[in-house]
């Protein structure tokens, strides 16, 4: 009786398992006894787990982003061009990328790797909030630096210092910015009246980026690449305040958000025959402006986020790539992965193993 | 009436009609010109140096000449234009047919250039007053080369 009752707890608390085996990877993390490489510690990252093994998965689809070909696709459509029947073209026809950013990542040191994407062309199209670019410039006039988190809020203004994060920008780098952007929206409002032109945040952000002419920018980058840059709440930052001030003493600059978003449906809508893939760091605008535009398409090829959302309270800046799904925004068939993660850590190591070691490996070595 | 005939006109070449001030000087109940209007402050707030950049002076005013509500924002340390504004007071002589109203001055000559107010209260009132030969002094204030009526007082019966 005895024997019974415990070879039936004996299956129950073992119950028989399905092998994984050649189904699932092993977990195995870095072996330090190797020494310290950096590549090889980063590609450990896939087999660690959690949220390391996510930014592993990120890498390998920003990678398939970065390799994929017109030629890969064997199927070719009947009804193609000639041109899109020839090889040679299908060869050089890559992905379009989408990348999006929150402003904070700009205030960050975030900012220098994203001009290093924009510096050698390696996105194609950017969305982000107007901190994110007011924050690019400022950082040409004056410099933004590190703080603390703790730092009392009515102490830090008593000394005219503003916090981000444990980040902290001085009153007068806003001062110097208005100095700075108001001569140009003076300019830019002439050329409205006397020629006839019709600013749209891109438009403005390209005469911006002209104007800085600092190759520490990205948006400098972003002119002399001919990236657009969209921002269609350019209102909600500093970039805001100062319109609002020019419009006391000059007033009549407009801003016209309908052609931009034709512009950036129309990025995604005449992709094709190119993929699309989106890069979004953090949540908020351009997360769902990348993704809306995405949308029109019937949804991007390849999708990485990367923040620290949750999708519990129905938010959009948490929901994951397969609500996306849903939407039409990403494609049933797309590669995607969420990083949970701030991306001041995973952007920059997932950049590492994705643009820069490809560049590396196309550029001639160092002597 | 008197020997000399100054005929004085209402733009004085030879001084200015304003003068610049700090903006955050400017206070409630002061002048400011506004879009190269005159107008007399109603409101001032201002927000210190931040995100938005240097400390800036909001200002809210009314035209003194067509009362409607201008608004502004300067750096507060930026200099603003403020006019001078000048009242003088005539007595009533007459009102012609074309709308104009002939004063006399200090000196003893007559100012024939200025219109009839365009505010309906004080206009029946001067109306009304003069129709009855009441003897009536007009305050005519004066700012950035334009003038205009703006009250009267009836001093004792005739």
């Amino acid at each position: 009786m005895e024997d019974h009752v415990l070879s039936s707890v004996h299956s129950t608390v073992f119950k028989e398992s399905e092998s994984l085996e050649g189904k699932c990877d092993k977990i195995e993390g870095y072996d330090f006894n190797q020494g310290v490489n950096y590549p090889k510690l980063l590609r450990s990252m896939l087999t660690t787990g959690f949220q390391a093994s996510n930014l592993g998965e990120a890498i390998d689809v920003v990678n398939q982003m970065l390799d994929w070909r017109l030629a890969d696709e064997t199927a070719v459509d009947e009804d193609c061009s000639e041109e899109e029947k020839d090889p040679s073209y299908r060869e050089s026809v890559k992905c379009k990328i989408f990348l999006g950013f929150t402003s904070n990542l700009i205030s960050s040191g975030v900012r220098d790797t994203i001009r290093y994407l924009v510096q050698h062309h390696m996105v194609d199209v950017i969305v982000t909030t107007a901190g994110g670019v007011e924050e690019d410039l400022i950082k040409c006039l004056a410099p933004t630096f590190k703080g603390d988190f703790s730092l009392p809020g009515a102490y830090l203004r008593s000394k005219g210092l503003n916090r981000i994060g444990n980040l902290l920008v001085p009153n007068d780098n806003y001062c110097k910015f208005e100095t700075w952007i108001l001569p140009i929206f003076d300019d830019m409002l002439k050329e409205q009246k006397e020629e006839n032109v019709l600013w749209t945040p891109s438009k403005l952000l390209a005469r911006l980026g002209k104007e800085i002419n600092n190759e520490s920018s990205y948006l400098y980058w972003a002119y002399k690449m001919n990236i657009p840059v969209f921002c269609p709440g350019l209102t909600d930052g500093s970039l805001g305040d100062m319109l609002y001030f020019h419009s006391f003493r000059s007033s009549g600059l407009v801003v016209d958000v309908v052609q931009d978003i034709r512009a950036i449906n129309g990025e995604a809508v005449h992709a094709t025959p190119r993929k699309t893939g989106m890069i979004i760091l953090g949540g908020g605008l351009p997360k769902h402006h990348i993704c809306n535009a995405n949308m029109m398409r019937n949804g991007a090829d390849y999708a990485v986020f990367i923040n620290t959302g949750q999708e519990f309270d129905g938010s959009d800046s948490g929901a994951r790539p397969d609500e996306a799904v849903s939407w039409g925004k990403i494609r049933g068939s797309a590669k995607s992965v969420k990083v949970y993660c701030d991306a001041t850590i995973a952007f920059p190591l997932l950049v590492a193993e994705t643009f820069a070691s490809k560049r590396d490996q196309t550029c001639e070595p160092k002597t | 009436m008197s020997d000399e005939e100054h005929h004085f006109e209402s733009s004085d070449a030879g001084a200015s009609k304003t003068y610049p001030q700090q903006a955050g000087n400017i206070r409630k109940g002061g002048y400011i010109v506004i879009k190269g209007r005159p107008c007399k402050v109603v409101e001032v707030s201002t927000s210190k140096t931040g995100k938005h950049g240097h400390a800036k002076c909001h200002f809210v005013a009314i035209d003194i000449f067509t009362s409607k509500k201008l608004e502004d924002i300067v750096p507060s340390s930026h200099n603003c234009d403020v006019p001078h504004v000048n009242r003088t007071d005539y007595q009533l002589i007459d009102i012609s047919e074309d709308g104009f109203v002939s004063l006399l001055t200090d000196n003893g000559s007559t100012k024939d250039d200025l219109k009839l107010p365009t505010d309906e209260a004080l206009l029946t009132q001067l109306k009304t007053g003069f129709e009855e030969g009441k003897d009536i002094v007009v305050s005519v204030m004066s700012a950035m080369g334009e003038e205009q009526m703006c009250a009267l007082k009836e001093v004792g019966p005739k």
